[in-house]
């Protein structure tokens, strides 16, 4: 991962080589970024909302890059399995009335389940193919959904908490997310450090290879989906107790186009990539529904063109860092680093 | 049997244009072996830009403008865009027509907002009455009209240098850029054409339906059809628009009637599925066969 090794840094025990943070700027580093974490509510006040939204869809496309970005199985089905999950959610807590740390696990299952049933036939079709049935698969939960709750499909969800204790505000919401978002992040860098992720990168890289070389494909790619699925219900799970209030309209190929955004822009093969793609969409979306009030005082126009004016944007980002940084956001900071390495001088 | 003439009619006037907008993805494939997800917004953009010419220009100077822009439309992506994504992995090009899409789409809601307009009536309104069922006149027009249009781009494909020029590209390319084919301008005029038949398909609808933003979604059903088809076969494609269009309407709508409500809407990703899990290069379609 370290691109320059600090002078002095010899590594003596492969636990040492393997660590998550192998240098001491980086645990520092990391230290500072829970600390900031931490104190965010301190630090944004009455925009908490924002980190709030931003950790569900990081924890959503976390596993999207697990899926996409590691082990190369494109999915346009991701916001589906958000869906699953919020729905199982609402489900076992509404009408199962069991408490909402029970629901969160359940919810996760039950989208793994999902997952790795749409994970089956990836073993037969891949690449384009694969990337079409999941677009299939978006439309039939969509229309599910929609049909087995009846009409809209809109439902209530109690909110998160347990026992006597009950999350009401942003504020106590977001501790709450903060620590499984953590949790989640930590789980996902661990994964793809042990056997099965260097599978799935074996597999992202050549499947056929991969199977030659002793790795149990179905087994992979079932996991792999699986996996991302899991990520999806409890980001969805997480959403549902967060919003009170799910339709289907949260979950759109729209939603699963901007998971795809937000691991593209924040970089495919990394895994500060889905954190860094959440927070830009997030502050992008959010950021000009915040502004629109301000700018149509200046340009009364702006209140028609504000949410296509998300879209061009978003389009044009995506296609802009394609061409000049397939890397993403998280390459973009690496290559800050590699540059103030050695700053200021070029060797 | 009214049901079965009224739906077969319907199904067939529908399948042309699916079969219209599932050709210019066919053709794009074949040429450039991009699958364009950004093709239903192409169709939107094209009914939404004949819509606004119609209101400064008599309507065949319109829609012939339309398919001009459509054209130069075609060009810019291909130059912008594809050129420097030339050779790069599939997922990267699959996820720039998504966003290509989503550059599309937020321009022609931006310019004429998302709400339903309507062509000005040029085409005679009115049902036709076939034994007992009625299919709108609409309806039989644009089916000419498609048909038309797919044999005008069937003789092109045929009898000219350039038509040539494209189906050797596609069929083995390093051997046509060697015989003095150039792939750039292969690839330039197929997404010049598949814009074309887009934004034609976007014109036939929109005369019939009306344009709103749900006309994006008709680029999936097209989408259906050429994974029906084969992605890399036109007359698949053609072929697998009309396949769609009748289940649609004929199985899709009886359930949809009498048994599930909705269920006509769903009915194209079901057969999407159900290709996927069959044959999943389709009816015409090369089969890929995969070495180490």
């Amino acid at each position: 991962m370290a691109a320059v090794r600090p002078c002095g840094d010899f590594k003596v025990s492969y636990a040492a080589d393997m660590a998550l943070l192998d240098t001491s700027f980086y645990r520092a580093g990391f230290a500072v970024l829970v600390a900031a974490l931490a104190a965010a509510p301190l630090l944004l006040g009455r925009y908490i909302f924002l980190m709030n939204i931003i950790g569900i869809f990081a924890i959503g496309a976390t596993g999207l890059a697990i899926l996409t970005g590691f082990t190369g199985q494109i999915s346009l089905g991701h916001a589906a399995f958000m869906a699953v999950g919020a729905y199982a959610s609402a489900f076992t807590s509404e009408r199962l009335g069991l408490p909402f740390p029970a629901a969160m696990v359940v919810a996760s299952l039950v989208a793994f389940l999902f997952g790795a049933a749409v994970g089956l036939p990836s073993l037969r079709i891949k690449g384009l193919y694969l990337a079409i049935a999941t677009l299939a698969f978006q439309f039939l939960i969509e229309y599910i959904i929609i049909h087995a709750t009846g009409g809209t499909g809109a439902i209530l969800v109690p909110p998160a908490g347990l026992g006597r204790f009950v999350v009401e505000t942003e504020v106590q919401f977001y501790y709450l997310l903060l620590a499984l978002w953590l949790g989640s992040g930590i789980f996902a860098a661990n994964v793809l450090r042990s056997r099965y992720g260097l599978a799935f990168m074996a597999v992202r890289d050549r499947d056929y290879a991969a199977e030659v070389l002793g790795i149990n494909l179905l087994r992979y790619k079932v996991l792999s989906f699986g996996l991302a699925a899991f990520y999806a219900g409890l980001a969805g799970s997480l959403w549902a107790h967060y919003n009170k209030l799910i339709t289907p309209e949260h979950f759109t190929i729209l939603t699963s186009i901007d998971y795809i955004a937000m691991i593209v822009i924040g970089g495919m093969g990394s895994i500060w990539g889905p954190h860094l793609g959440s927070a830009f969409v997030v502050f992008l979306s959010q950021g000009l529904k915040i502004l629109t009030p301000l700018l149509i005082k200046v340009l009364p126009v702006f209140g028609k063109i504000a949410v296509p004016a998300r879209e061009v944007l978003f389009g044009m980002v995506i296609v802009g860092l394609l061409i000049w940084e397939p890397g993403g956001l998280a390459m973009l900071l690496r290559k800050l680093k590699r540059y103030l390495d050695l700053w200021p001088f070029a060797y | 049997m009214e049901f079965v003439i009224q739906s077969v009619g319907m199904g067939l006037a529908v399948g042309s244009i699916y079969a219209l907008i599932a050709l210019g993805f066919a053709l794009l494939f074949k040429a450039t072996k991009v699958l364009n997800l950004a093709h239903g917004e192409l169709v939107l953009f094209g009914g939404y830009l004949a819509i606004a010419l119609t209101q400064v220009l008599p309507f065949p100077l319109a829609v012939l403008g339309t398919l001009a822009f459509a054209a130069l439309l075609g060009f810019a992506v291909e130059r912008v865009i594809m050129r420097p994504l030339f050779g790069q992995p599939l997922l990267s090009v699959i996820i720039v027509t998504l966003a290509l899409g989503y550059i599309i789409r937020g321009l022609t809601v931006g310019i004429w907002g998302g709400d339903t307009r309507q062509f000005p009536p040029v085409l005679p309104a009115g049902l036709i009455h076939l034994g007992g069922a009625q299919i709108p006149q609409l309806g039989i027009w644009s089916a000419l009209t498609a048909l038309l249009l797919l044999a005008a781009f069937g003789l092109f494909f045929r009898m000219t240098y350039l038509g040539i020029a494209m189906r050797a590209a596609a069929n083995e390319q390093l051997t046509a850029s060697t015989l003095g084919v150039s792939l750039m301008r292969v690839v330039a005029f197929a997404w010049a054409f598949a814009a074309i038949a887009a934004a034609i398909g976007g014109v036939l609808l929109g005369l019939w339906l009306g344009v709103n933003v749900a006309l994006g979604f008709v680029g999936l059903k097209a989408l259906a059809a050429v994974i029906l088809g084969g992605l890399d076969s036109i007359p698949g494609a053609i072929l697998g628009g009309f396949i769609v269009g009748l289940v649609e309407n004929l199985i899709g709508g009886y359930i949809d009637a009498h048994i599930i409500y909705g269920f006509k809407e769903i009915t194209a990703f079901l057969i999407i599925l159900a290709v996927m899990l069959i044959r999943p290069y389709g009816l015409f379609g090369t089969e890929h066969i995969e070495r180490l």
